[in-house]
């Protein structure tokens, strides 16, 4: 009977899902950095919100679209095709194109006046930039002159668009250890914000408007439960660029630290997030590397390929500051300012061609536990650390992610009789881009946390049949054995069986 | 009398000859796209793979519009020989593009030679 219920229930969620997938056709999104930019959402997402190699590059570019802004690759050269070396200059900005056709009358007419203005640099910029700078896909708007920006919007600094959207989340979920074994009335409502100001300064933000029945959906929301009792802003921080024309970018507000190489919603899953960013130790302590602080960030690109971040936080009811460092640096594909790599076309196709590959670093050092900030009152701690190591593949069609942490926490049950513990916590996933807009991805996870051992299992297919839609069914098989030798110890054996399948959609 | 006929015949001729120089373009708004007619012989076959593989992606009016401005339609950035082998990488690179080394190289190739033409 149960066998029966399941192929029953497995079958009702591949239905649907084929369904959407042959029904559907392609569209344009249209969230905030969509109509900022005027790009489509595939220029910096392969299945929305996983971030593709151009993604990265925006996001680390403060949200300042490439190529726009003092960027660093402008001193890069590039070797033209061989037909091209001979060749003139392409045809100056400052005369008229003569454009023919019989096209869109009101496209032409809006390039030939776009053409003959410069989008934001002086003469000479433009100049450098026809000789030198390899420009990323579509993204940057045409500064046209007939739908140039008022001078006293440009003189504000103020976006213009509202540079807000929406994301919304409705996921249903199959559990035998639950009492309501099919639950479909679990759903988010976000609020986002981001942009940039004049390419001067970066912000960000996200605002959790509603949620409903998202305990078994980890990660559903990005609130930092144990920050403050008013909980609903999820990160909100403003970036000021290249301070005092220098590479390094300062952030300030409530921001994920940056730690590891990828941000917590950059997964194709649409319910699990990686354990190694998730994971907490003991039952007191609610650490999580991917959880937003109260902090200050320096970060910067330098040589277009190595990332450096590093910063200070401010922990709720504690005088002590926590500490982060991270280090990147990618080897070949687009660099880190979205410069494509150099490739000799006209030699055979190379392994070197198409391979990625990324290894970061971090650690983070911090105190937790109770108040320390009352005089007078000998306070309960936890201090704690995590040092961690990622990776990240890409070749053609195949990507790979792996991510390890080491930590140690002192005291994490927060008990007068400190007992340390250190977790080991890894995933690898790896994943197949079978259309563009269809992905399939296979993680495996293994945690130690001190308390016991978990494994998970957990195969993904994620589905874009709109690009600002996304559809993804998964499976989690999680297997956990507690430590049987350790006094006290409350964790438990358990198998959990669940399937999700989720649809989220921004506007 | 004759000079006049003669220099008369000389300006009609550079005129015509500049006018025709560049790339005809026939259709209107997506179905915008090169006229193959006015395509030299030997990019006939890069023009026919330019216009099955490159819109799988986009219209081939965002392309005449590219090489016919200088400037990429969205972007606004140069669209020059430089950005044409960027590009090309990109797409190479690109998962799910289905164009293979050589066939970018005849894309860029091709696209360099627009691109000089639309200069004439």
């Amino acid at each position: 009977m149960l066998f029966f219920r399941i192929n029953v229930m497995t079958g009702t969620v591949f239905s649907a899902f084929l369904l959407f997938v042959l029904v559907s056709t392609n569209a344009h999104a249209i969230p905030a950095f969509t109509r900022a930019n005027k790009v489509e959402c595939t220029t910096c997402h392969t299945i929305y919100p996983e971030l593709n190699e151009y993604g990265e590059a925006f996001l680390k570019n403060s949200y300042v679209y490439f190529g726009k802004g003092d960027k660093g690759a402008k001193t890069k050269e590039s070797t033209p095709p061989p037909a091209a070396k001979a060749a003139p200059a392409s045809k100056s900005s400052a005369a008229r194109p003569d454009i023919k056709g019989v096209g869109n009358a009101d496209t032409l007419n809006k390039l030939m006046a776009g053409a003959l203005v410069a989008t934001d640099d002086t003469p000479a910029e433009s100049a450098a930039a026809v000789s030198h700078e390899i420009p990323a896909e579509e993204g940057q708007p045409v500064t046209t002159a007939a739908d140039a920006k008022s001078e006293g919007l440009l003189l504000s600094a103020i976006p213009e668009q509202l540079p807000i959207s929406f994301t919304a989340s409705i996921n249903g979920s199959y559990n035998r250890n639950t009492v309501n074994e099919f639950d479909f009335s679990t759903r988010s409502l976000k609020l986002n914000a981001g942009g940039n100001f004049k390419e001067k300064a970066g912000f960000f933000g996200t605002y959790l408007i509603y949620t409903e029945n998202v305990a078994n959906i980890a990660n559903t929301s990005q609130t930092p439960g144990n920050l403050t009792s008013k909980n609903d802003i999820g990160e909100l921080f403003l970036i000021w660029r290249h301070a005092l024309g220098s590479p390094i970018n300062l952030k300030i507000g409530r921001l994920q630290p940056k730690l590891g190489l990828w941000k917590s919603n950059n997964k194709l899953s649409a319910t699990n997030s990686l354990a190694p960013y998730v994971y907490t130790v003991g039952s007191q302590s609610v650490f999580r590397l991917e959880q937003p602080q109260d902090a200050l960030e320096a970060n910067a690109i330098l040589a277009n390929r190595l990332f450096v971040a590093g910063g200070v936080v401010n922990r709720k009811q504690q005088n002590t500051k926590e500490g982060y460092g991270h280090i990147s640096y990618k080897f070949g594909g687009a660099d880190f300012v979205a410069n494509e790599p150099e490739i000799d076309l006209n030699k055979d196709e190379s392994i070197f061609d198409f391979l990625t590959l990324t290894i970061g670093g971090y650690g983070y050092f911090g105190t937790n536990g109770n108040p320390n900030t009352t005089a007078g009152v000998t306070p309960t701690q936890n201090k704690f650390y995590r040092t961690g190591v990622d990776l990240d593949i890409l070749y053609k069609l195949f990507r790979m992610r792996l991510a390890g942490v080491l930590g140690r926490d002192d005291n994490p049950e927060l008990t007068v009789t400190t007992k340390a513990v250190k977790s080991y916590v890894a995933a690898v996933e790896g994943q197949y881009s079978f259309l563009e807009n269809l992905i399939g991805a296979l993680r495996f996870e293994y945690q130690d946390d001190g308390r016991g051992y978990v494994r998970r299992y957990i195969p993904t297919i994620g589905y874009t049949p709109l690009q600002n839609v996304k559809v993804a069914a998964e499976y989690k098989h999680e297997i956990a054995t507690s430590y049987k030798d350790l006094p006290g110890n409350t964790a438990q054996d358990f198998i959990n069986r669940i399937g999700t399948l989720g649809v989220t959609f921004s506007f | 009398m004759k000079r006049l006929l003669l220099l008369t015949a000389l300006v009609t001729f550079a005129t015509y000859s500049q006018a025709d120089a560049r790339i005809k373009v026939k259709g209107r708004g997506d179905k915008m796209n090169f006229d193959p007619e006015s395509i030299s012989v030997e990019f006939r076959p890069s023009f026919d793979l330019m216009t099955r593989k490159c819109v799988k992606c986009h219209t081939m009016e965002r392309t005449v519009i590219a090489i016919q401005t200088g400037r990429a339609p969205i972007t606004g950035q140069p669209f020059d020989k430089q950005a044409v082998k960027a590009y090309g990488i990109k797409m190479l690179r690109k998962p799910n593009s289905e164009m293979n080394k050589p066939e970018i190289r005849e894309l860029v190739l091709l696209m360099n030679y627009l691109l000089e033409e639309n200069k004439k």
